[in-house]
């Protein structure tokens, strides 16, 4: 049973509960009994070594492994209190309270006003005032407008790979998410561009319950409130950010932590 | 952990690496081989096409001026005199009618194999395309006979027609364009359709977001393809169309026959006549041209499309 060490009493925030989730591909067991909650408007990173199920798990919140042939999940993951699992739930609408951002920038090949206007229009919203603003809003908030301004009807592929990616949180919060997942967003980029996510990322959490998966110790340790260490599918530990890097309670967290992996 | 050690600085074990200066001299060779190859089969899997147009113009030329392209054949055996206005437009009016019934048809069934159907009944309907691409065209002819064809039976009873043979070769169109519809859909990148059915789009909105970017191409070159295939078509149009040297009344019945320029070729080749066969030489030489300036066009299209859809 991995140790949930976030205090008991204090579940007021909580947005996302995830209960006994397991989940399979095939014969292979990759998410082992998790256990955790995050709370609203915090920064939670999953930390762990490549191949551990953090990107799964992460899939699991937003039913992106829908779409895998031969998964199977049990267990519940409770979003405001209801199962996102239950048949009752439209994943259309659900995926519209869920931001995602992937590991690679993956900007439509539209031009950049098209990009974050899209998430407006899948969902059925014709009001061209509207749209515009909201484009420039997302746009400001991801820190791209300055650098775009004069040139939203350019293909967003012309822009640089740390610009894509903020394109890309521009996008996904364009349909104002409540949650936002981020697949390790700064995978790809260069220290300056990761900066700058990061940053975003921290300022984020006035609006957002952002939920991060990432190898990076230093990276997830300038942005958590929460951290969670995952090994071979399993929650090793979950605790306040400050006690996690510093007094990690598990053994294997500390190796990983030191970099023993 | 603490022990790092760098095989450069091993003596031992670059000494045990075992530099094989022979192989490095072959590769090169290799290399020169696969490029020979390549070059070989190029010139003569492309001799025939210079052979045909070569032999078509050496032989057709005389033909071929405005007034082949731009009269009606007449004179005894008919053709003798005039030109072959009949099979360009009875060619434009197949293209059009089997196009209309292949794209929205080829078209759909792609996307439905690529984008909604279960992998089971995809393996099925894939294999089923399959064996319409392989079924014999002048199979095609007598099952186009019988559907629209022949004035017995059920059917649709529209004759030897323009119709009957449009629709016909519609059905030889379709199965190319569901291949390439689907292909081109399945190598739209995984990331672009992941990004879009994570912000809620439905499995239509996403493929729709990116396709005329990411797939216009494949399924324009099918489209392509298909209609290259069937001008050059004569089996399925013996039974459902035959020949018209005039122009069409209609698109059914018995004025509604068109000509056609396989057929033109077919029917003269056949004809004891050497004026009929040089024609025949000269037909081909147009029909190339048709088929060039239809693959421009179509090119031309799916550029502007992409470069102007954003």
């Amino acid at each position: 049973m991995p140790e949930n060490n976030t205090s008991e009493k204090d579940r007021d925030n909580v947005i996302v509960d995830v209960k006994n989730l397991n989940f399979y591909y095939g014969s292979y067991h990759l998410l082992k009994n998790i256990n955790l909650y995050f709370k609203k408007n915090s920064v939670c990173t999953l930390l762990g070594p490549s191949g551990c199920g953090k990107s799964t798990f992460l899939r699991t919140l937003n039913r992106m492994n829908d779409y895998t042939e031969g998964s199977k999940l049990t267990g519940e993951v409770l979003i405001n209190g209801k199962n996102i699992y239950d048949r009752s739930v439209d994943v259309v609408e659900l995926r519209r309270d869920i931001g995602m951002v992937f590991q690679n920038p993956n900007p439509f090949p539209k031009s950049i006003f098209d990009n974050v206007a899209f998430g407006l229009k899948i969902h059925g919203i014709k009001d061209k005032d509207f749209i515009v603003e909201r484009v420039e809003k997302c746009l400001k908030y991801s820190a791209l407008y300055d650098q775009v301004k004069d040139k939203l009807n350019k293909p967003a592929l012309s822009l640089s790979g740390g610009q894509q990616q903020r394109l890309c949180i521009a996008r996904a919060i364009a349909t104002n998410p409540s949650i936002l997942l981020m697949d390790e967003p700064t995978a790809y980029l260069d220290p300056i561009s990761t900066s700058v996510i990061l940053d975003l990322i921290n300022s984020f959490k006035k609006y957002y319950t952002v939920i991060v998966a990432s190898h990076n110790i230093q990276q997830a340790g300038r942005i958590s409130d929460y951290s969670g260490f995952f090994l071979d599918g399993e929650l090793i530990e979950f605790s306040e950010a400050g006690s996690f890097f510093t007094r990690p309670k598990d053994k294997r967290t500390e190796d990983f932590i030191t970099s023993r992996y | 952990m603490e022990k790092t050690t760098d095989i450069r600085d091993d003596d031992e074990h670059m000494a045990a690496f075992p530099i094989n200066r022979g192989y490095l001299k072959r590769k090169k060779i290799y290399n020169g081989i696969a490029a020979l190859f390549a070059v070989i089969a190029f010139i003569i899997g492309s001799f025939p096409v210079f052979h045909i147009i070569y032999e078509a113009i050496a032989v057709g030329h005389q033909y071929l001026n405005w007034n082949f392209v731009s009269t009606l054949p007449t004179g005894f055996p008919i053709g003798a005199k005039g030109g072959m206005l009949n099979a360009i437009i009875g060619d434009v009016y197949l293209i059009v009618i089997s196009s209309t019934l292949a794209i929205p048809l080829g078209i759909g069934t792609g996307l439905y194999l690529s984008l909604f159907g279960k992998k089971r009944t995809n393996g099925i309907l894939r294999l089923l395309n399959e064996l319409m691409l392989g079924i014999p065209s002048v199979v095609w002819g007598i099952v186009g006979f019988y559907i629209f064809s022949t004035n017995a039976g059920p059917g649709f009873h529209l004759g030897f027609s323009a119709l009957a043979g449009g629709l016909t070769l519609g059905f030889i169109m379709t199965p190319i364009i569901t291949l390439l519809t689907e292909q081109a859909v399945n190598h739209i990148p995984a990331s672009y359709v992941e990004g879009a059915l994570a912000m809620g789009a439905t499995k239509w909105q996403a493929t729709e977001a990116v396709i005329v970017k990411a797939a216009m191409g494949g399924i324009f070159i099918g489209i392509l393809l298909g209609v290259m295939n069937i001008i050059g078509q004569t089996a399925p149009l013996l039974f459902t169309n035959y020949y018209n040297t005039g122009l069409p009344t209609g698109i059914t019945g018995s004025g509604g026959a068109v000509g056609d320029m396989a057929m033109l070729i077919f029917i003269y080749i056949h004809e004891p006549s050497k004026i009929l066969h040089y024609k025949a030489e000269a037909a081909s030489v147009v029909l190339l041209l048709f088929i060039l300036i239809i693959d421009l066009g179509l090119r031309l299209i799916s550029y502007l499309t992409k470069r102007f859809i954003l």
